[in-house]
């Protein structure tokens, strides 16, 4: 595994989508290579705050209500 | 991996109607399996259509045609993917047309632009991104073009797996893969000329 192949599967790691051995492996290849490691920290760092920023907002009671009505005329 | 059944797709003949008991376990299944996901349908519904009232509308229309193709749906498989795929094909038939349009992208002409790259040295824990307010994020999110921002809201928001989200979307997953990796690079690009723009980070270059 070289940095380049590394990079390559940067987001499939990240979403957890790689088989266990290639998972493993870059694994591996970021524990020995800083520059990767920190590459990936960093973009790890992004998708968590994507999730975090973008999760807050909920369904507004009212929708709830509404449906239920309609669905069960309550 | 379950597999969501197949979406109700043309009008589904009316079935007859139901005892009071399988009716009240129609509701029951209904609010336990379907109803626990309206958060989701909304957050993804008002990133479509850009607009609460226009989500509202189509979130209860999307549970509405969920209901009556409950018989349909698998218990016990993936709700989630089924109702958003309900909700996307309510949306792009009716919604579309009214609010926005969709735009062709050329994906190859998107030039992968890392922030990483450009903060290695300013600022490599990224620590700017906690500077960064919800809607910004937001906002950033939807000035995607339609196909990205679809993709990244599945992904990013509501964490499907990329076979689920090529499932909803209907494309392989080779090119879910591919509008993700772009779409997060043009969100960090935006969100990087925003915060260089409010002074958070200096940036190396025009970007
Ligand atoms: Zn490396």
């Amino acid at each position: 595994m070289n940095c380049r192949e590394c990079a390559e599967h940067l987001y499939e790691y990240l979403d957890r989508e790689l088989t266990p051995d290639l998972e493993r492996e870059i694994r591996q290849h970021l524990t020995e290579c800083p520059p990767c490691g920190e590459h990936f920290d960093f973009e790890k760092l992004f998708l968590d705050f994507l999730r975090a920023r973008c999760r807050a907002q909920g369904a507004p009671p009212e929708l709830k209500h509404r449906i239920l009505r309609e669905l069960f005329d309550e | 991996m379950p597999t969501p059944t197949t979406p109700p797709s043309p009008p589904v003949p009316t079935p007859a109607p139901l005892s009071p008991a399988d009716e009240a376990e129609k509701r029951t299944s209904f609010e336990r399996e379907a109803l626990v996901h309206l958060d989701s349908l909304y957050r993804v519904a008002l990133r479509l259509t850009g607009n609460a009232a226009e989500a509202d509308d189509l979130v209860q229309e999307t549970m509405l045609k969920a209901y009556r193709a409950w018989e349909q749906y698998q218990k016990g498989t993936n709700a989630k993917g089924w109702l958003l795929t309900i909700l996307r094909h309510a949306f792009i038939n009716e919604y579309r047309r009214r609010t926005r349009h969709p735009e062709t992208v050329d994906l190859d002409a998107i030039e992968p632009f890392s922030v990483f790259e450009e903060l290695q040295d300013e600022d490599p824990q990224g620590t700017f991104f906690d500077r960064i307010v919800d809607d910004e994020v937001l906002r950033a999110i939807d000035q995607l073009p339609e196909q990205f921002r679809e993709t990244v809201v599945l992904s990013d928001v509501e964490g499907l797996s990329y076979e689920e989200i090529a499932r909803v979307l209907d494309v392989p997953v080779g090119t879910v893969k591919s509008r993700l990796f772009r779409a997060r690079r043009l969100l960090q690009q935006q969100l990087y000329d925003y915060a260089v723009g409010m002074g958070y980070i200096k940036g190396s270059s025009t970007g």
